[in-house]
Order: structure tokens, then C-alpha cells, then sequence
């Protein structure tokens, strides 16, 4: 009876031809869509947790934030929905749950710019994703950062 | 831009559509001016005027991909009767929809520079809406029937 050991197997494999994916080679490598993925729930996940915090040190700010969030929250779960969790690989949430919280700036006129700030970087953090995503994923991100847009000129409003 | 056939019948496709779309939005804005006044009737002037800069941007576009840009229709159903100026706000909110969904359409051609044209595109006509409806939406340009997660 013949038997194989994980260093014969792959010599096998060589000096058979086969070109076929390496069975012990563990997982295989996560593809663009999958990695934009990951970056993308990193961000919604930062600025959800921005945002909260914003709230929570400001509470006067609550009013104008709270649809704001809601949407951010509505980004993060359609953009989770769109993986299907690779074994050996957490989800960022899970991934930054010992996370440090981040520091809000002194001031509601100062955690608002800072939040501006925040959603300008992720228009453009989404923009940059498009060129490797899927159609249909490059459609979510496009629309996520159309909608990050509007949330720059409603905060825009706030200081008027 | 690609040259390549296929990739550039793609492209025009969903270029005709987003002019279309800026066609309708032209169209529109001529009504819903009408019905309103003062600073809401300068603003929908000046959306108006942008929706054309937005159209001869997407003619040209479209030419150079040598395709001939569709003409504009005469006139164009209405998504609901607009008689007064809420019903103008509404029409207003809902071209813009229209064409950020259009632009949206442009995302999704194998074209990279189109499809960063498309993308940017997509956000002057949901700032827009905003501007019109009062409140933001998650997924500007998305149909909203898509199923809860």
C-alpha cells in the first residue's frame, strides 16, 4: 500500500507535471474584491466608531449625527453582507474589538471638522478601490463615497 | 480611454443613458423653475445650467468614442404631476436621482478612466438631492428595493 506523507506528496506532484493548486499549501491568497472588502468594513468601521464617540463626548451634536451614523451603520452591513468570512481570516470588526478608541477633538466646531476630515478621506479611500473591484462592487463603493459627499455638506451646514 | 470594440460599445451604452438621464434633467428643471420662486428658482436655474455643461461633456465623450450622442426627446412624461412648489422640489430631487443612478451605470464599465469619470459623476446630482429633498440617503444612485441585510 502506498502512502503520502506531506513530503513526499508535493515531490509527487512535481515529478508527475501536475500543475494543478498545491493541496498543502494552506488557503489560497484573498482576491482583490476580498481585500478591497476588508479595507473597506476597516474604514465604515473607523468612522462608525468616530462618530459614536463624537456623539458621546457631544451630545448637542447628537441631532445633526445621528442620520449621518445611521447611514455610515448602513454602509458597514451591506459592505460585511458582501463577504463571505475566509477561514483563518477575521472580519475587521472582530479584528478591532480591542482597538484603542480614537480622540475627539476639543470643541463641537473642532469634532465636526475633524469628521469632515474623516469623511473626505473615506470618499477618496473609495475611489481608490475602484480600478480592482468587481462591476457591481465598484458600484457599491462609488455610491458609498456619493453618499460620504452629501455627509461633507451636511456637516459643512452644521457650521453655518 | 480603451479603444478596444467591445469595451467601447459598453462604454457608449451607458454614456447615451447618462445623457439621457441629463436630458430629462434639463427637460425637468424648465418645470419645476416655473413653479418656484426666489432663491429656490436662482437654484434650480443654476442646477439647470449644470445639467447642461454635464450634457455637452457627455456629447463630447461620446463622439470621441466615435458614436453620434442621441438627440434629445421633445418633451418627456413626468414621473408625477408637478403644480405647485413642493411638487417642484420633489421633481427636482427625483432628476437628480435619475442621473446619479445613470452615473452610477457609468461605474460599472470595464473602462477605468470612464469608470472614475462615473464615480465622480455620481456626486454632484446626490449633493444636489440633498439639497432638494432636505435629508441624505445611504446608497445614492442604488435602486432602493434592494433586499435588508
Amino acid at each position: 500500500m502506498l502512502a503520502a506523507s506531506a513530503t513526499t506528496l508535493p515531490a509527487f506532484l512535481v515529478l508527475s507535471g501536475c500543475a494543478g493548486p498545491d493541496p498543502l499549501a494552506g488557503p489560497p491568497p484573498l482576491s482583490p474584491d476580498v481585500r478591497g472588502l476588508f479595507a473597506a468594513v476597516t474604514a465604515e468601521n473607523n468612522l462608525v466608531t468616530l462618530y459614536n464617540e463624537c456623539i458621546s463626548v457631544y451630545s448637542g451634536l447628537a441631532p445633526a449625527l445621528r442620520p449621518l451614523l445611521a447611514e455610515h451603520r448602513a454602509h458597514l452591513a451591506r459592505l460585511r453582507s458582501r463577504i463571505v468570512e475566509p477561514p483563518g481570516k477575521s472580519l475587521p470588526a472582530k479584528a478591532a474589538a480591542g482597538a484603542s478608541r480614537p480622540r475627539v477633538a476639543g470643541g463641537e466646531p473642532a469634532a465636526v471638522t475633524q469628521l469632515s476630515s474623516a469623511e473626505r478621506a473615506a470618499v477618496s479611500a473609495n475611489l481608490r478601490r475602484l480600478p480592482d473591484a468587481a462591476p457591481d462592487l465598484a458600484q457599491l463603493y462609488a455610491s458609498i463615497a456619493a453618499s460620504e459627499a452629501t455627509h461633507i455638506t451636511a456637516l459643512a451646514e452644521w457650521h453655518r | 480611454m480603451s479603444t478596444d470594440g467591445s469595451v467601447a460599445a459598453g462604454s457608449v451604452a451607458a454614456l447615451q443613458a447618462a445623457l439621457a438621464a441629463e436630458n430629462a434633467a434639463i427637460y425637468g428643471y424648465g418645470i419645476a423653475g416655473s413653479m418656484l420662486s426666489g432663491g429656490e428658482r436662482a437654484a434650480a436655474m443654476t442646477d439647470w445650467k449644470l445639467h447642461q455643461e454635464a450634457r455637452d461633456t457627455l456629447e463630447a465623450l461620446i463622439t470621441k468614442l466615435g458614436a453620434t450622442p442621441a438627440p434629445a426627446s421633445a418633451a418627456y412624461a413626468l414621473p408625477f404631476p408637478v403644480s405647485n412648489a413642493a411638487t417642484a422640489r420633489r421633481l427636482a430631487a427625483t432628476l437628480e436621482d435619475g442621473v446619479t443612478r445613470a452615473y452610477l451605470g457609468l461605474v460599472a464599465v470595464a473602462d477605468p478612466a470612464l469608470r472614475a469619470f462615473g464615480a465622480l459623476a455620481t456626486q454632484p446630482p446626490a449633493q444636489r438631492a440633498v439639497a432638494w429633498r432636505g435629508t441624505t440617503t445611504a446608497f445614492p444612485g442604488m435602486p432602493a428595493n434592494l433586499p435588508a441585510v
